[in-house]
């Protein structure tokens, strides 16, 4: 796109501004809507799994009722409490909104198609997730109430305690793939047994394609997870105290984050915008229908798994983290680089 | 600690199955009602919002006899009586305070005239709570409003009374 | 004393006893329409039947039998039960079923009894019967479809009321109860038939479709319509008192209460003074209590301070308006508003010595120059007692009707100095001589002295017997009269004594003509004629909002209950006129009610005391020589105070029943 803007008679620093600025908005306004969406999506599926019907009565199927909450959202009063830090409680939205939508620039939905093609793709990633936790960590402090700071002393701690098993991980992607870049994480995928794409077909990483699943669910504080909300005990946690746009910011970045996590599953460990199968004519589909597919399907299993599973205790959600990911992980990152010592790298020389 | 334990913990099979259950009801048909434009059929004894009922000539049935303002375990009504021009006992002030009632019945049980009834009707929701304290003349329009449906529904439980 | 066993237990009854009264007695209750304690017996509702040994193997009416010795009486029986909802059943075949638009409906004895002794439902399938409406009087509605033949109330006004105007024409289904050609009721007691009529035919007009027993709350009050000091129970819903009913004190009013008593209360919410106001320009303008203080204060009265009491002042107002007068330097009080002027040195020459019950049993009665169907109409249901007893009644005075054998001695005051032969013998001969001076004799020069000789000469107080009796008929009177609020020469005296500052303590009989110069300060409840005089109006509460104490005319000191707050910005007497005292720099020395009334009770002991005040003997001796005509002070029964002025109910009875206006509510 650069070259584009290049041959219209701009120089190169002013393209690649311009070609830079269009293509974070081809890529942050696509995601609001399809935040939009998704949350529609997640009440429906919810519902239809308890026999309920979900939203139906705002547009065709009840398909605008997101953006009606937005609307109605977006006109109420902001109430800012008076023994609140004014300052951190509105930056606070900001910081969790920012955070959600910075990971996608590293993103790719096609060969080629990615908005920064960095070597580091997956530390980036890492290190924008977890500045996450700040947006909840100050919301909670800047509220300056109880329930708010309870809520945010529970999701750092089990946003941190999730990202040191998120981090092995990825670390048994990394050493497979041989590669921080997503996009050669993406291709590394192809060809298992010789006709499917994904790195969960190889029986070494399905596990942590599993695990990965779980912690992300962790991370995003999504049920059976969303102890942060907790409501009988924390009213709505961290968010208790917003209203109005500020509520909003959360909400969408929190989704944005749940999405985010969904395509991390699918780049990651099912092929990103490979065709399942590694056959020629799937190939004529474009590869960011098979990343939005595969999306789409992660997302619909974190919401079945809402749907099913009771929440979990804290001290529960802090055994699994601790006790049996992190130690699961370790191993697998000592059976993958192991056994690719022996394999690719040549045995222990 | 059996094997199969080991297995099952590993495999994840309790959530499997869980996961297998919902989905299964995912695709069953919903059990709730689309509202606004389905309704589930209600009994000749709903208890709904109340009417003030009159005479096929006209004459309201009322005749102030304080026996529901008595019952009334809430105190949501209030009554005040007078005699009309024509010497006849009537309410000057029937109020019905519809954020204390407690739809238990027991007015409609007590009257004597089959003057205060709670009708089908439970569709009232108002925007404030003034609306929501009705007095005589809006119950006697719920009458005459309702008065076909509540009707109906007093001889359909006749038998049974 | 016949000793009889009522279900078993023996016990020993007053000798001339009925079985009823027996089985009261021994604590059984045996249900009764027609039967009751202070009318005739006349045993013909059946309802009271019980099984009575020895005696014919039938149920036997208990209200007309004898206690007889060695009865034996069974209350509960087979039989008595049945008994009773056979006649049960007959009272309901013609008593329609419109309880739920009865007036009677949750205080009805045949409602009560036909729950606890009824069978249930009726064997009766023909048409019942329906009766005309009968046309009495203002106060008393009919329904006589109701009437259930218990013929209470014929007997009560044959023998209570004095006025036989009611009675039963026709026979049996066809029996009705009627006022002799519809003539309305004219007895100043006829309320009282609502009363007792046990089922829902006789109500009481005014308070038609109020209220029901149920909602009411009651409050135990005196009456202030006149001195007797009726016992009453206002019932009240709300801010308002919708009726009084008499309670039973056989000291003072027995059951009964005045038709005054009964229906002033609707005066109590119309015409009230509910907010201050200060006269400017010559006009009265709305004020707030602040205002209406500085205006007070601003006068420069010098100690020049009076108080005037109305009729209806309990006696804590009167208190406090004393104290405070006292302390801005004043001493002027006077309370007999129409100019009265009697010597007040001896409290016992102006009270009712006899007592209301010592009265029932004079033998001979002297009445000088009083209207008791009037001035005190209970007072008058005693003397037919009396009469009744063998008593006989002499009375000087322009003749009225007072519904029993007088006989006139003449309209002439000198007569008290040369009483006919006949009169001072009779008087010889009693045993317990009476005699009752109307509270307008005493306006007449020389004739309390004359009636105060007459009590030498007609030997009124002998051992244990006291007959001279004074008939006061406000119901402050004698509270006033402890307390002081009785100046040397009267109001005359005080309008002579040109008070810079006035209090008027709800004072509305006052010729205020006589104060042009003084600043008036109206305390008081309604826009009556104290209220048109002042210049400041400062709202009080009227009996029914304040708790009192009141001195009846023999001197009993009662106490009544507030029974609901005053309207709008109104408060009590008392309170006003302690926070009034602090704005004028003489604060009175009482925070609250009751230390107001221990304060009270130091000055004036008696009046700390419930009962009767113990004013001793003596006679002052006063100049004597009355002459001319005597006048009766009362000119309309129904519109003697403000709150009866007021009262659309009193105003109605007077234009119909003394006025003799027709209105067009007759019979239907």
């Amino acid at each position: 796109m650069t070259a584009f803007f290049q041959n219209l008679g701009l120089p190169f620093e002013g393209a690649w501004l311009l070609s830079t600025i269009i293509g974070i908005l081809v890529i942050a306004l696509p995601l609001m809507l399809a935040v939009a969406m998704i949350i529609y999506a997640d009440r429906k599926i919810w519902a239809a799994m308890a026999l309920r019907r979900g939203p139906n009565v705002v547009g065709p199927f009840g398909l605008l009722q997101s953006f009606a909450d937005g609307a109605k959202v977006f006109l109420q009063e902001t109430i800012i409490p008076s023994a609140a830090n004014r300052t951190l409680f509105l930056i606070a939205p900001i910081i969790t909104f920012t955070v959600a939508l910075m990971a996608w620039a590293v993103i790719p939905f096609q060969v080629g198609v990615v908005l920064a093609n960095i070597n580091v793709g997956l530390l980036y990633i890492l290190a924008i997730s977890s500045l996450g936790v700040y947006g909840v960590v100050l919301s909670g402090w800047a509220s300056n109430s109880k329930y708010p700071f309870y809520s945010a002393i529970r999701a750092s701690a089990q946003m941190i305690s999730y990202e040191v098993s998120i981090g092995f991980i990825l670390i048994t992607v990394v050493l497979w793939a041989g590669s921080f870049n997503i996009s050669a994480i993406v291709e590394s995928q192809k060809g298992y047994y010789g006709f499917l794409n994904g790195n969960g077909f190889n029986p070494l990483l399905f596990p942590m394609a599993i695990m990965f699943l779980i912690s992300a669910m962790a991370e995003t504080a999504r049920a059976p997870f969303d102890l942060t909300e907790a409501e009988s005990e924390l009213v709505a946690g961290y968010q208790t105290e917003y209203s109005s746009m500020a509520f909003a910011l959360f909400w969408l970045g929190e989704y944005a984050n749940v999405i985010l996590m969904c395509a991390l599953n699918a780049i990651l460990f099912w092929g990103g915008y490979l065709p399942p199968i590694d056959w020629a004519p799937l190939y004529y589909v474009p590869g960011i229908i098979w990343l939005f597919a595969k999306i789409f399907f992660f997302f619909f299993v974190f919401s079945w798994v809402k749907a099913t599973v009771p929440r979990y205790r804290y001290d529960q959600l802090m055994r699994l983290g601790w006790k049996i990911f992190l130690p699961t992980s370790l191993l697998f990152v000592f059976l993958v680089s192991g056994f690719l010592m022996f394999t690719r790298y040549g045995g222990a020389q | 600690m059996s094997l199969g334990y080991y297995v099952k913990s590993f495999t994840l099979w309790e959530f499997v199955k869980a996961h297998a259950l919902t989905l299964k009801y995912f695709f069953k048909p919903k059990a709730t009602i689309n509202y606004p434009y389905e309704k589930n059929p209600i009994s000749p004894r709903f208890r709904g919002e109340h009417a003030l009922r009159r005479y096929p000539n006209g004459e309201e049935r009322c005749i102030a006899c304080k026996l529901c303002e008595a019952i009334c375990p809430a105190q949501a009504i209030t009554i005040e009586a007078q005699p009309r021009d024509d010497g006849s006992r009537r309410t000057t002030r029937y109020d019905i305070d519809m954020t204390k009632c407690i739809y238990c019945g027991f007015c409609q049980e007590a009257c004597p005239v089959d003057a205060i009834v709670e009708g089908p009707n439970f569709e009232f929701s108002t925007e404030t709570r003034e609306e929501l304290i009705y007095d005589k003349a809006k119950l006697l329009e719920n009458g005459d409003k309702w008065e076909r449906a509540i009707a109906a529904n007093l001889a359909a439980d006749a038998p049974y009374r | 004393m016949p000793k009889v066993k009522v279900d078993g237990v023996e016990l020993e009854v007053p000798a001339g006893a009925t079985v009823l009264q027996a089985c009261e007695l021994a604590g059984k209750e045996i249900p009764r329409f027609c039967y009751h304690e202070r009318l005739s017996i006349a045993g013909n509702c059946r309802m009271c039947l019980v099984e009575v040994k020895p005696g014919p193997p039938k149920p036997q009416a208990s209200c007309a039998l004898p206690a007889a010795e060695n009865q034996e009486i069974f209350t509960q029986t087979e039989m008595v039960k049945k008994a009773r909802e056979g006649v049960m059943e007959f009272l309901l075949i013609n008593h329609p079923l419109d309880c739920p638009i009865c007036d009677q409906g949750g205080e009805c004895d045949l409602q009560d009894q036909s729950v606890a002794y009824g069978k249930g439902s009726s064997r009766f399938d023909e048409n019942k019967r329906a009766v005309t409406e009968k046309y009495m009087g203002p106060i008393v509605k009919t329904v006589m479809t109701r009437c259930i033949q218990c013929t209470r109330c014929v007997r009560f006004a044959e023998e209570v009321a004095g006025v036989p105007e009611i009675g039963a024409i026709y026979r049996g289904e066809n029996m009705q109860i009627t006022t002799y050609l519809e003539h309305a009721a004219k007895s100043e007691l006829s309320g009282n038939v609502v009363d007792l009529c046990p089922v829902g035919a006789l109500t009481s007009k005014p308070y038609a479709f109020e209220a029901r027993p149920w909602e009411l709350k009651k409050t135990h009050a005196i009456d202030v319509m006149d001195a007797v000091g009726t016992n009453i129970r206002l019932d009240s819903r709300g801010r308002q008192v919708l009726r009084a009913v008499p309670r039973i004190n056989d000291d003072v009013n027995e059951e009964w209460a005045s038709d005054k008593t009964r229906h002033n209360v609707d005066g109590l919410v119309r015409k009230r003074l509910d907010k201050p106001y200060v006269r400017k320009d010559g006009k009265l303008v709305p004020a707030t209590w602040n205002e209406a203080f500085a205006t007070i204060a601003a006068v420069k009265h010098g100690g020049s301070v009076a108080a005037l009491a109305g009729d209806l002042l309990d006696c804590e107002t009167m208190f406090a308006g004393k104290v405070l007068v006292e302390r801005l330097g004043g001493s002027l009080l006077e309370g007999r508003q129409t100019g009265l002027a009697y010597d007040v040195s001896s409290l016992s020459a102006v009270n009712f010595n006899t007592t209301l019950n010592g009265l029932e049993t004079a033998d001979v009665i002297l009445l000088v120059g009083t209207n008791l169907r009037w001035e005190a109409p209970l007072v008058n249901t005693r003397i037919r007692k009396a009469i009744k007893k063998g008593a006989k009644v002499f009375a000087l005075g322009p003749q009225v009707d007072l519904t029993y054998k007088v006989e006139w001695l003449g309209n002439d005051a000198s007569l008290l100095g040369r009483l006919p032969e006949a009169v001072v013998e009779a008087f010889g001969k009693a045993a317990r001589p009476a005699m009752i001076v109307g509270g307008g004799v005493l306006a007449k020069d020389g004739a309390h002295g004359d009636t105060l000789a007459l009590v030498e000469t007609l030997g009124l107080v002998k051992e244990g017997w006291n007959g001279y009796n004074v008939l006061h008929f406000a119901a402050a009177r004698m509270g006033g009269l402890m307390l002081g609020y009785a100046a040397q020469g009267g109001i005359k005296a005080v309008a002579a004594a040109k008070p810079k500052l006035l209090f008027s303590l709800g004072a509305d009989e006052v010729d205020y003509s006589a104060f042009q110069d003084s600043f008036k300060v109206y305390v008081g409840h309604h826009g009556d004629k104290g209220a048109h005089a002042a210049d400041v109006i400062l709202p009080g509460a009227s009996y029914a909002e304040k708790a009192g104490t009141y001195v009846n005319l023999e001197g009993r000191v009662q106490r009544g209950e507030k029974a609901v707050f005053a309207p709008g910005d109104a408060r009590e007497d008392w309170s006003i006129l302690r926070a009034l005292s602090e704005v004028l720099g003489a604060t009175l020395p009482f925070d609250s009610f009751e230390q107001l009334r221990a304060e009270m009770a130091r000055a004036v002991p008696a009046l700390g005391v419930e009962g009767l005040a113990d004013y001793g003997w003596s006679v002052p001796s006063l100049p004597t020589g009355a002459s001319g005509e005597f006048g009766f002070p009362i000119k309309d029964f129904y519109l003697t105070n403000a709150i009866c002025r007021a009262s659309p109910t009193m105003q109605q009875c007077s234009a119909e029943l003394i006025h003799g206006e027709t209105y067009a509510e007759a019979a239907e």
